[in-house]
């Protein structure tokens, strides 16, 4: 095996670990709140997200093409010289993802691949082999743009959730009914991570397939078999992540209620699913961090807490020149030291995988949890616990006042027109007052002539509301 | 010079509102009108987080008072039952039918 076949195979294999740890860090994304809710037994959702994960990576390959067409220009570079960067792209990536679960930091995955990429070929080749275009229209812009849009759609979605369920009579409003719809929405979102997660694997290994000749430039589309490595793996990342998710319930998503974690999730899937269809990259963790503050504030009474967003927001902007600038390291050591340098990185990768799982077996709670992100930005918003009350609510309460007042005023009529029973009726007041000392019988059978002069009343002062 | 399709953005933001806005809405009815048909949807979980969790005692009397005072209204006749059971049943048919009109655009466009 030459040196190419050996660094492909690399490429491959440390590409679908990523797969797998994509899909065993995003599980909570699409599941936690159904769970949370106590719609899905955990057990159930995770075997749910993995099997939706592998049908969704086959629904579209528009994300693969970004990623294999268009953010390097791979036909303008010689193969033995853009192959071990793609190597040390991943090598950043996987870093930069390590470190920031360790350290409890917000990350995202997408990024840390497409950050390792360009560093890695910004020292490795040049600026100029980087198609600055699609990575601002494909990647940068959307990353900014499809939280937003996220929440706006999520918070929408609420609104109306809430409204379109409101009672004011007093009966069950059903909400709860909630709870089955995110069965169904929570699918939808597994789904979707499927349509965009994993395409960006299937988007490198084609890459590196590409570079070396094994597929031809003029064909976009991923081989079969990779479709299917990259499906196969990020659902069994996702089924292995599991666990995590139990961890998460803890921390703060629990106040996400089932009308809420409904727009929310709908909010999610329907923003990686139309993104995908145009082919942008995005990263789910943002996205459906979007979609829990916007339909946080969906619900009434809400309100930012600013500084929780700032520091979410800032942990997505470090991710992808972090990613770059250890994407570029690791090109650096290749670029300098050749095979050597290749090894080098490799060992560097052997101890960051073993890292990986050593931590994956410690049974500790860390903020560094896979699903901190997304159950954070449950706590970016606050929500009275007695929020204002509608305009409906405000109109039924005046209503209300309006008729006590009238009811008064046609009390004290009554007492002018009537004087024997209003000295009754404030007889039987006082009564009721002494009823504690075993008087309140009486009181009551006095009080009743009164009683009925104000029943009288009420029925006059009623009209149409 | 680097050319960017904002209207790709536009569309994936009209897309997905349009998606969204029409799942939730005939999901939301739907379930409006399974409570009017008289069948309220209960779902048993270790924790209840539902908008509608009654908390303390006072709350409890109080619902308790707003339900008997809803239950003295004139209840809904068996034909209205019926009939806002068959509308619950469209408008989940028709959210299902939103949901998979979208995964066969997607798919479609491939």
């Amino acid at each position: 095996m030459d040196t190419a076949a050996l660094i492909v195979a690399l490429v491959i294999a440390l590409a679908l670990f990523f797969d797998f740890t994509n899909g065993f860090h995003d599980t909570a994304n699409a599941m936690a709140t159904p769970i949370a809710t106590g719609a899905l037994k955990p057990k159930v959702a995770v075997g749910l997200a993995a099997v939706l994960n592998l049908v969704g990576a086959f629904l579209s390959t528009e994300v693969s093409k970004t990623v294999s067409h268009g953010i390097i220009r791979e036909d303008q570079l010689a193969s033995a010289q853009f192959l071990p960067m793609i190597f040390a792209g991943l090598i950043g990536a996987i870093t930069w993802n390590m470190l920031t679960w360790l350290l409890g930091l917000p990350s995202s995955s997408s990024h840390a691949l497409f950050g390792g990429l360009i560093g890695a070929t910004a020292v490795g080749v040049s600026l100029s082999a980087i198609n600055f275009g699609v990575v601002l229209s494909k990647i940068v812009l959307p990353a900014l743009i499809a939280p937003v849009t996220a929440a706006v759609v999520a918070f929408a979605a609420t609104r109306m959730a809430y409204a379109v369920t409101r009672r004011y009579d007093g009966q069950s409003n059903g909400r709860d009914g909630f709870r089955w719809g995110q069965i169904l929405t929570a699918s939808l979102v597994a789904l979707a991570h499927g349509t965009n997660d994993a395409q960006k694997t299937m988007g490198v290994i084609t890459l590196a397939l590409i570079t070396v000749g094994w597929q031809d430039a003029s064909q976009a589309d991923p081989h079969l078999w990779v479709i299917f490595a990259c499906a196969l793996t990020i659902a069994l990342g996702t089924y292995v992540g599991g666990w995590r998710i139990i961890r998460t319930l803890g921390k703060g998503l629990t106040d996400v209620r089932p009308a809420q974690g409904f727009s929310a999730e709908t909010s999610t899937a329907a923003t990686i699913l139309a993104s995908s269809a145009f082919g942008f990259a995005l990263s789910t963790t943002q996205v459906a961090s979007g979609s829990v503050i916007g339909s946080g504030l969906g619900r009434r009474g809400s309100k930012v807490r600013w500084r929780t967003v700032s520091r979410i927001v800032s942990g997505w902007v470090m991710t992808l020149p972090a990613a770059g600038a250890v994407g570029a390291a690791a090109a650096f050591v290749v670029h300098g030291l050749g095979t050597a340098g290749v090894v080098i990185d490799m060992i560097v990768a052997v101890a960051i995988v073993l890292g990986l799982f050593l931590w994956s077996r410690r049974d500790e709670v860390t903020a560094g949890n896979a699903m901190s992100e997304v159950a954070e930005s449950g706590r970016a918003v606050h929500v009275k616990h007695k929020s204002s009350p509608t305009w409906r609510r405000r109109r039924l309460d005046r209503l209300k006042a309006e008729e006590s007042a009238a009811k008064a005023q046609a009390k004290a009529k009554a007492a002018e027109e009537a004087p024997g029973a209003a000295r009754e009726d404030v007889a039987g007041a006082e009564d009721v007052a002494e009823a504690e000392d075993g008087a309140r019988v009486e009181g009551v059978a006095r009080v009743e002539g009164g009683a009925r002069v104000e029943q009288d009343a009420t029925s006059t002062t009623k009209g149409p509301r | 010079m680097i050319e960017i399709d904002w209207s790709a953005f536009a569309r994936v933001f009209g897309a997905a509102l349009t998606g969204a806005v029409l799942v939730v809405f005939f999901y939301a009815f739907g379930l409006r009108m399974l409570v009017r048909a008289g069948r309220v949807p209960r779902i048993t979980s270790a924790e209840l987080t539902d908008a509608i969790m009654i908390v303390s005692k006072k709350d409890i009397r109080r619902a308790e008072k707003a339900k008997a005072k809803a239950a003295k209204r004139p209840p809904t006749t068996r034909t209205q039952r019926r009939v806002a059971f068959a509308v619950a049943i469209t408008s989940f048919v028709l959210c299902a039918t939103a949901i998979a009109g979208g995964l066969f655009l997607i798919v479609a466009g491939r």
